[in-house]
């Protein structure tokens, strides 16, 4: 079960923005109910301030305390940091400043922007980094601050070790250590040698066997991770070295998704997994309150197909492929390598694509080349993967919107991989952002949505389980926080249960690198492995997909808006 | 002799030159270094590119490639070694890991299958055709036919997952150098987790020495000039230790010097299925990244173990059968 890749983005600090917050003002928990007036956008210099109170006693590892400057210094880092993942919510910043002390940070907004639980999510020590505007070099291969209750040791390509840090002032004392190790290949076999404690395993036909023993416990819920296949359009429909992406063609894209049976493949590779499980059609989305109704879904029809190529000027050449000008396309898709679940997927629909007239080839490599390499160099033309997808719909602003496709115009910036660009969507999305009343919201999201359907860029399959698997005679009280959009953020809640000293963590996947803004952190396993663990933050995620204040904080930040 | 191996020395000078220039120029043409940079940095400014050019010295041109590796060759020699591609790692620290880490592996099961094999090859030899021989045989065919991941799997299943649930505690572990959170070195727990993979590599290295010194030894034991020994009335146990085994070892002492040299690419498909850090899988790596920084230095290793060793095998090949003279 499992995640795979990030939810479209997780940098940490960005992730500040999406990750753990994408947030916004989905539920009610998450709304901008402290808004001290009327929502609707707002012009002008300033349009909201929000106003962090930090408690007294919060300090960095080194007794240092943590202050304005380090909201600052995420601020800046987040917005210029050349390749940064994710600058949506701080480029409507305009100062963070001092209140009455350095322990009170004012946030200035030229726009206001509902979703702003997800801003400092995780925090950078401005003491760690030598220029807060460019951290792309640091923190390659350690982070060595902390603001939370665990500290780094030691960080390897073989483990990382994390200790308690012994200057945390919050309630999450932790002891012991914990200890994360990649199991890329064998973490089943590993976890039932008793060498790892707990994996997070993504779920496939047969895992379940694979797992059956007397002293593992094998947890599943629904959160909100959704798998799909993603159409890349290209940079204005080219790719690096000025080829055209035939997805930036909707009629190949239309056609290419009425060829596809998405009810049969889901009865081959999902059904397998979840018996009950139905074909996901909310677009990049879970079921819910933004899921508008009759989009996505089934639309299987090789006439609809062939009827919307030839109309794009499509036609078959003498072996069956579609062609444009004599030219017959090749569909590079991208999968990670030893992921059973997609490469089966893979060894179904490309024959049965091929036969549809598609010359579709795999173009596969392990995760890290994956997710730290080719989505974000935008280096594919089909995608499969899992979205770990935050509570609120804040997300789909820097994965969807026009303006977030990573070019050398932007700096590379945003994490809009499938090169997606559609003005009415884009505008909506933006327009969500700064619209406090819920409804309106809720309609801005359904309205691009809707467009992503009309558009066929992107194939929906699952709202995805997760799932937990551990050793029950190793550890105890692991289930608190797994449906949690930050998954297993409690771990200074396990209890050792063998009295080794630790908690050791099968990882699927490894981060090649520590940056917390750049492309290393283009994974959720970065953000379970490193980010979550060190950054302390305004706001974290529950297990219930809501948002509520860290201990970093005295109270909710006070939000006024002008 | 002296002579001879001051001279081969002088031409290994020559020789890793041009063998790491032909090097460099396959893997710049092989790999394109610089559209690997690019891909593993997606988001790399025009900037940061061109450093990562100078810095490893990639220019363009019949006369940049003769230029680029003499700018690599010379921070290779002052240590000046650029980055991984990959987070700017530095490539020395975990080549340095890894090729310990081989070493130890490769190593320890060579002695250990180089030892067994050669004992079993002479068990069979000396019994040609009878039980003893039989079995030898019948084990090294065996050995060979089961491919290293079956075995690993099968070790993995029966000293780690079955043992533990059938005594609750994992006699050998799955995978890895240490246990998880271990720090430092800590000699029986490596040994510990060495175990399987070693067993892996000496099945195959037992059946190949088993065969290669039954063969070797059956020839000399059937040679004239061992009748003529046993026509003088020497004993059977001198012939044997005396003139047949140090005849018989002769080429395969040969195989085990090229065996050795061989070790430091590392044991690409045992690493993998113990997720053993070693060479092989930096090698696995580095290549699928087309991680130049860390790829010439890799190659490099490779080439003068191959040198190194070869030479080796011609000394010792030299004192082992005195017929031969080195000149």
């Amino acid at each position: 079960m499992r995640r795979t890749k990030g939810a479209k983005a997780l940098a940490f600090a960005v992730g500040v923005a999406l990750a753990l917050s994408a947030c916004g003002g989905s539920d009610s928990d998450s709304s901008t109910e402290d808004t001290t007036s009327e929502g609707g956008a707002a012009t002008g210099e300033t349009a909201m301030t929000i106003t962090y109170d930090i408690v007294d006693e919060a300090v960095w590892e080194d007794g240092s305390p943590i202050t304005v400057a380090d909201f600052e210094c995420t601020w800046q880092a987040a917005l210029n940091t050349p390749g940064s993942l994710g600058t949506t919510g701080y480029d409507k910043i305009s100062t963070v400043a001092a209140g009455e002390s350095d322990k009170q940070v004012v946030v200035s907004f030229t726009d206001l922007y509902a979703p702003y639980k997800g801003l400092f999510g995780g925090l950078i020590k401005k003491a760690a980094v030598a220029d807060c505007n460019d951290i792309s070099a640091d923190f390659q291969t350690s982070i060595n601050y902390s603001g939370t209750e665990w500290k780094m040791e030691s960080w390897s390509k073989d483990q990382v070790v994390y200790v308690p840090n012994e200057s945390y002032w919050g309630p999450r004392k932790a002891s012991g250590k914990l200890v994360m190790v990649p199991k890329v290949e064998n973490g089943i076999a590993a976890l039932k040698a008793g060498e790892v404690d707990f994996i997070y395993p993504q779920f496939y036909a047969g895992i379940a066997d694979e797992l059956a023993d007397p002293n593992v416990k094998t947890v599943i819920e629904y959160g909100g991770d959704f798998e799909g296949i993603y159409m890349n359009q290209g940079v204005e429909g080219k790719d690096a070295n000025g080829n055209v992406r035939e997805f930036s063609d909707a009629a190949f894209r239309e056609g290419f998704y009425k060829s596809i049976d998405l009810d049969a493949l889901f009865q081959q590779i999902y059904i397998p997994i979840a018996p009950e499980g139905k074909l996901l059609a909310c677009g990049p989305m879970i079921p819910g309150k933004y899921c508008p109704e009759g989009i996505f879904g089934n639309k299987y029809s090789l006439d609809d197909a062939a009827k919307a190529l030839e109309d794009g000027g499509w036609e078959k050449d003498a072996s069956g492929m579609w062609a444009k000008d004599g030219v017959v396309p090749e569909v590079q898709w991208v999968i990670n390598t030893g992921n059973k679940r997609r490469e089966d997927t893979q060894a179904y629909l490309i024959p049965l694509l091929k036969e549809a007239g598609f010359n579709v080839v795999p173009y596969n490599c392990d995760a890290a080349c994956y997710f730290q390499q080719r989505l974000p160099g935008m280096d594919y033309d089909l995608a499969m993967y899992i979205s770990t997808a935050p509570p609120d719909p804040a997300y789909l602003v820097p994965a969807f919107a026009g303006d977030q496709v990573p070019t050398e115009a932007n700096e590379n910036k945003g994490q809009n991989y499938q090169g997606w660009v559609n003005d009415k969507a884009t505008e909506a999305l933006k327009n969500s952002d700064k619209e406090v009343d819920d409804d309106k919201r809720t309609e801005l999201i359904k309205e691009a949505i809707v467009e992503m359907d009309k558009d066929y860029m992107m194939i929906p399959l699952f709202q995805f389980p997760k799932s937990g698997a551990y050793r029950t005679d190793l550890v105890g009280d692991v289930e608190g926080q797994l449906n949690n959009y930050a998954a297993f953020n409690d771990t200074y809640m396990w209890k050792d249960l063998n009295g080794d000293g630790q908690v050791v963590i099968g990882a699927e996947q490894w981060p090649e690198c520590l940056n917390p803004i750049t492309e290393c952190a283009n994974s959720s396993w970065y953000v379970w492995t490193v980010g979550q663990v060190l950054a302390p933050g305004a706001y974290r995620t529950t297990n219930d997909g809501k948002y509520e204040v860290t201990e970093l904080l005295k109270s909710e930040p006070k939000v006024e808006t002008k | 002799m002296k002579r001879y191996v001051a001279r081969r020395l002088l031409w290994l000078i020559p020789t890793l030159l041009l063998v790491t220039f032909l090097v460099y120029v396959a893997l710049r043409l092989g790999t394109d270094p610089v559209e690997s940079y690019k891909r593993a940095n997606a988001r790399a400014s025009k900037k940061k590119i061109q450093q990562y050019i100078e810095l490893n010295g990639l220019y363009d041109g019949a006369f940049g490639y003769v230029r680029g590796y003499f700018k690599w060759l010379g921070g290779f020699l002052t240590g000046d070694w650029a980055p991984s591609i990959k987070g700017r790692t530095p490539v020395w620290p975990n080549l340095k890991d890894a090729l310990a880490n081989s070493l130890r592996l490769g190593v320890t099961a060579s002695i250990l299958g180089i030892f067994v094999g050669n004992l079993f090859g002479v068990l069979a030899a000396l019994r040609p055709g009878r039980l003893r021989d039989t079995a030898v045989n019948t084990g090294a065919l065996i050995g060979l036919a089961i491919p290293p991941f079956v075995s690993a799997l099968l070790l993995q299943l029966l000293f780690s997952i079955y043992w533990q649930k059938w005594f609750g505690y994992s006699l050998f572990p799955t995978s890895g150098v240490y246990p998880p959170g271990h720090q430092g070195f800590d000699l029986p727990l490596m040994l510990k987790h060495m175990a399987l993979p070693v067993v892996v590599v000496a099945i195959q290295t037992i059946a190949s020495y088993s065969r290669y010194m039954r063969s070797s030894l059956l020839d000399v034991l059937n040679s004239d000039y061992l009748r003529t020994a046993r026509s003088k009335g020497i004993s059977e146990r001198q012939v044997l230790l005396k003139h047949s085994l140090r005849n018989a070892l002769i080429p395969v002492t040969t195989l085990i010097f090229l065996d050795i040299g061989a070790i430091v690419g590392g044991l690409i498909i045992t690493e993998g299925l113990f997720e053993y850090p070693g060479m092989g899988r930096f090698f696995l790596v580095a290549y699928g990244n087309g991680d130049f920084p860390q790829l010439m230095p890799f190659m490099v290793i490779i080439v003068g173990s191959v040198v190194v060793f070869n030479l080796l095998a011609d000394i010792v090949y030299a004192r082992l059968d005195p017929r031969i003279k080195l000149v």
